[in-house]
């Protein structure tokens, strides 16, 4: 077992690579009563184009379906999972995003009893036509839910803006006609090409000793038979560098105009310090010119161009990333013309100071530091760091380290104009009542 | 689990000293009688007092000083509990022990002094620009729950069932009441945060108590409460002889919302007994409407009850197909008439004992958590302690589930729904 101590933060990690792949990682946090754990594949809803375990040509699986299999690994022959956690008084949940399927839960007790029913219910697939069919209403209930949220449906339509080819265009629990195609054998298909544990991190966070903990993750491991571990083979289209769709307009029962500018990001295929000093870079040139203690910031916001609704961030993965800036506003156009001049405006003219640079960075080491007292937000992130060969306790010494010409260089990706998008939302025309 | 002093009268200050974050939390919080209108002049005073102040007079070199701070914390807000109106200043800031060579909890401490003593007043009053657009912006966020189906279903079931009462008036106030405002309200609310209202301070973190009670009386100095702020007149309840309403939006999703009451509240002795009940009934995802409604049925992606224990209500919420309302109805009545009928397994009584536990263990990992479950507990008589919490839910019986269930009735069923869910009415 690898011992690492990060002496600033105060925080020893243990991990190992089990002889069957997976990755084990334990993080003892002294002080909490529960303990979470988190077992994750490198599975989500881009993947839908690969070669299936043990076979030799390419498939292309219905949309959502990495969703649908989260939902489908809760349900046994002998019943459904959650009673099981339930009686050892542990909440367990599970979530797919674009890259990634987690199963996790947390409980202040049972802890080892609770991550053997966690290990087992991942790692033993039940599927049947019939259960498969049972789930149909509920996630279409789910689709339903979603479409009904306007941040939701502002936040997907920009993504859809941007990409023309690219999966992440494909909304994660696609829709009531993509899951109407789903089977149990599609179901198998996906899991034994992706369950696999050499495709998988297992998080363990809090309450927790970590040589036992250790210890009974890998009897359970080496008492149980996996196949030798394969490379996969996922197919990613290419993607353009200019947004497919410049503009949209969407009408819903709102109150008030939603309005996101998009930017989509160039620089995507990469991983690794690459990755997190772009991503950092990124992130706090966004703080910078769009922060709320910008001059961006206070304009609009003295002359009532937002709301407190507004949000400005970055966000990638290896193979797509994105700008975006946003409100709830009575003044879209105003809003996004704004942004864009600001962009024009530091483009030819980068009047910022070293001192701000050192305090947007100070702000940021203030959040991940904040962000430390919580123990799902370093299992679910230190998941996503580890699968982009990133690690999540570098953040801080890269922050230091970071530099004005790092950030004005991030700062260049934003003012390709073709990469610009608008994404509204307006209110149905009202009769006047 | 916290320690107890008294700063002035009517003004307590709670520290817990743990090492277990890395940051240092504090909330103050100030409470009064809630009314319509006090709850509209303190929503905007929370805004005017988050812009600016005397010593950072824009709102710009405000947010420069809490970056500068490691990026601290700092945010008021304004919520509910029970017949209270609370406003509060939260802050949460990095302990110095993981920074090389810096202090700034003590810059903190200063900062809170500042926005709570030093308002940015020009002759005895705010400026009137801000005034205006934290006018505008309470009231827009009032509007904006138009726009989340959930939440404006829960507030328009409140409004019919309990209208103008505590538990149907939002912590933000009324669009009206929020226009209504006047400066010189504002300015006398903000002396009342500092003369009468009740005040609790908590402070969370790896902190030493003799250091932070010299702190709070170094940095701040107290008034005595001398008046009692007197509670808002009890409205009676309108009776109400509506028991459904289906309202009508442009969307998907059939939203239903049923409203329950029960005399049994926080105060009462069988409440520990209503935490379990509502368990059973629909808190947890091993429960009855859970597994009947999603489950066996496949109508819900989400179907869950919660107990609302400071006003006696229980609230079921489940988003459906909109044809298939009078279904599900059905379906989560038959839930509720097998709880009172004593349907209870033991595995349903163990299983919801041990998730009540675990959540209320769990809440204290963090230190927000450990602020809000102290400050509502410590209202009972008794001393709170989690094992002694827990003890009280361990020895409860289904016979006991039983008689509570009994207490509970249906009162109202609120749906909303898009254009098609209306034909079957």
């Amino acid at each position: 077992m690898n011992k690492n101590y990060f002496e600033q933060l105060e925080e020893t990690l243990y991990n190992e690579t089990l002889p069957n792949g997976l990755d084990v990682y334990i993080l003892p946090k002294k002080g909490f009563s529960k303990t979470f754990v988190t077992f994750t594949t490198k599975y989500g809803s881009i993947d839908r184009e690969f070669i299936p375990l043990g076979k030799d040509e390419p498939v292309i699986v219905p949309d959502g379906i990495a969703h649908f299999l989260e939902h489908k690994m809760f349900e046994k022959e002998e019943g459904d999972v959650f009673q099981k956690f339930s009686e050892k008084g542990a909440s367990a949940n599970a979530f797919t995003s674009f890259t990634r399927t987690a199963y996790l839960f947390s409980s202040t007790d049972h802890v080892l009893d609770n991550t053997k029913t966690l290990l087992d219910f991942v790692q033993q697939p039940y599927f049947t036509e019939q259960t498969v069919e049972k789930e149909k209403g509920i996630i279409g209930q789910e689709i339903t839910m979603y479409d009904d949220q306007p941040d939701w449906r502002l936040y997907f339509g920009t993504i859809e803006n941007m990409y023309k080819e690219y999966p992440v265009k494909i909304d994660i629990a696609g829709t009531i006609e993509t899951i109407s195609h789903i089977t149990a054998d599609h179901l198998y298909e996906c899991y034994n090409t992706f369950y696999h544990p050499s495709n998988m991190v297992l998080f363990v966070v809090g309450a927790v000793n970590q040589e036992e903990m250790m210890g009974f993750i890998k009897a359970d491991q080496a008492a149980k038979t996996f196949e030798e571990p394969q490379e996969i083979k996922r197919f990613y289209p290419e993607e353009q560098e200019a947004v497919d769709i410049k503009e949209r307009t969407l009408k819903m029962d709102v109150q008030k105009p939603k309005v996101l500018f998009g930017i989509k990001a160039s620089n995507t295929d990469i991983s690794g310090d690459e990755m997190l000093n772009y991503e950092l870079a990124m992130q706090v040139a966004i703080e910078m010119l769009f922060g709320r203690s910008s001059a961006f910031y206070q304009e609009i916001y003295e002359n009532g161009w937002i709301d407190e609704s507004y949000s400005a961030d970055f966000s990638m993965e290896q193979g797509y990333g994105f700008t975006m800036i946003g409100s709830d506003t009575v003044n879209p156009t105003e809003l996004t013309e704004k942004i864009k001049e600001t962009i024009k405006r530091y483009a030819s003219n980068w009047n910022l100071e070293e001192e701000d640079l050192q305090r947007i960075v100070r702000k940021k080491i203030g959040f991940f530091l904040r962000a430390l007292n919580s123990i799902e937000y370093i299992a679910n992130q230190f998941t996503r760091y580890s699968f982009n060969d990133m690690n999540l306790f570098d953040v801080v010494p890269a922050l230091e380290k970071l530099t004005m010409d790092q950030v004005k260089e991030a700062f260049q990706s934003l003012t390709n104009e073709d990469a610009h998008t608008v994404f509204t939302i307006l209110p149905f025309e009202k009769n006047n009542d | 689990m916290f320690q107890q002093f008294e700063l002035a009268s009517g003004v307590k200050l709670f520290v817990r000293p743990t090492e277990q974050f890395k940051t240092i939390n504090i909330s103050f919080k100030w409470k009064q009688p809630l009314t319509v209108e006090k709850a509209s002049i303190r929503a905007v005073l929370a805004n005017i007092l988050q812009f600016s102040n005397e010593v950072y007079p824009t709102n710009v070199a405000f947010r420069k000083r809490l970056d500068d701070l490691y990026g601290t914390v700092l945010y008021f807000d304004t919520t509910k509990k029970g017949s209270h109106h609370i406003f509060s200043l939260n802050a949460e800031t990095v302990n110095d022990a993981y920074l090389s060579n810096e202090k700034i909890v003590d810059e903190v401490f200063s900062l809170l002094h500042t926005v709570i003593f030093k308002p940015n007043l020009v002759n005895g009053k705010f400026d009137e620009a801000i005034v205006k657009r934290e006018k505008e912006q309470v009231i827009e966020r009032i509007q904006s729950m138009y726009d989340d189906k959930t939440r404006y279903a829960q507030q328009r079931l409140l409004e019919n069932i309990r209208p103008n009462k505590a538990a149907s008036i939002s912590s933000n106030g009324t669009v009206d009441a929020v226009k209504a405002i006047t400066n010189d309200q504002l300015v006398e609310m903000h002396q009342e945060l500092l003369t009468k209202d009740n005040l609790s301070i908590y402070i969370v973190g790896d902190v030493n108590v003799d250091e932070i009670k010299e702190k709070m009386t170094n940095h701040f100095s107290f008034v005595d409460r001398t008046e009692v702020l007197e509670k808002a007149e009890e409205v009676p309840n309108e009776k109400n002889d509506k028991n459904f309403l289906h309202e009508i939006q442009e969307m998907k999703q059939g939203k239903l919302h049923i409203a329950y009451q029960t005399p049994i509240t926080f105060f009462s002795e069988e409440f520990p007994v209503m935490q379990l009940t509502n368990g059973i009934l629909g808190g947890f995802s091993h429960s009855k409407i859970f597994m009947n409604v999603r489950e066996k049925e496949s109508m819900a992606y989400y179907a869950s009850s919660s107990y609302s224990s400071l006003y006696g209500l229980i609230f079921v919420l489940a988003g459906i197909e909109s044809n298939l309302q009078e279904k599900a109805v059905a379906l989560i009545d038959e839930q509720l008439k097998a709880l009172q009928a004593g349907e209870i397994s033991d595995l349903e009584l163990n299983q919801t004992k041990s998730m009540l536990t675990n959540q209320l263990k769990e809440a204290l990992d963090s230190a927000r958590a450990q602020i809000e479950i102290y400050d509502q507990y410590k209202e009972l008589n008794t001393s709170f302690t989690v094992d002694n919490w827990i003890e009280k839910w361990k020895d409860v019986t289904k016979e006991q589930i039983q008689q509570t269930a009994l207490t509970i009735e249906k009162e109202f069923v609120y749906f909303l729904s898009g254009k098609e869910g209306a034909a079957n009415e």
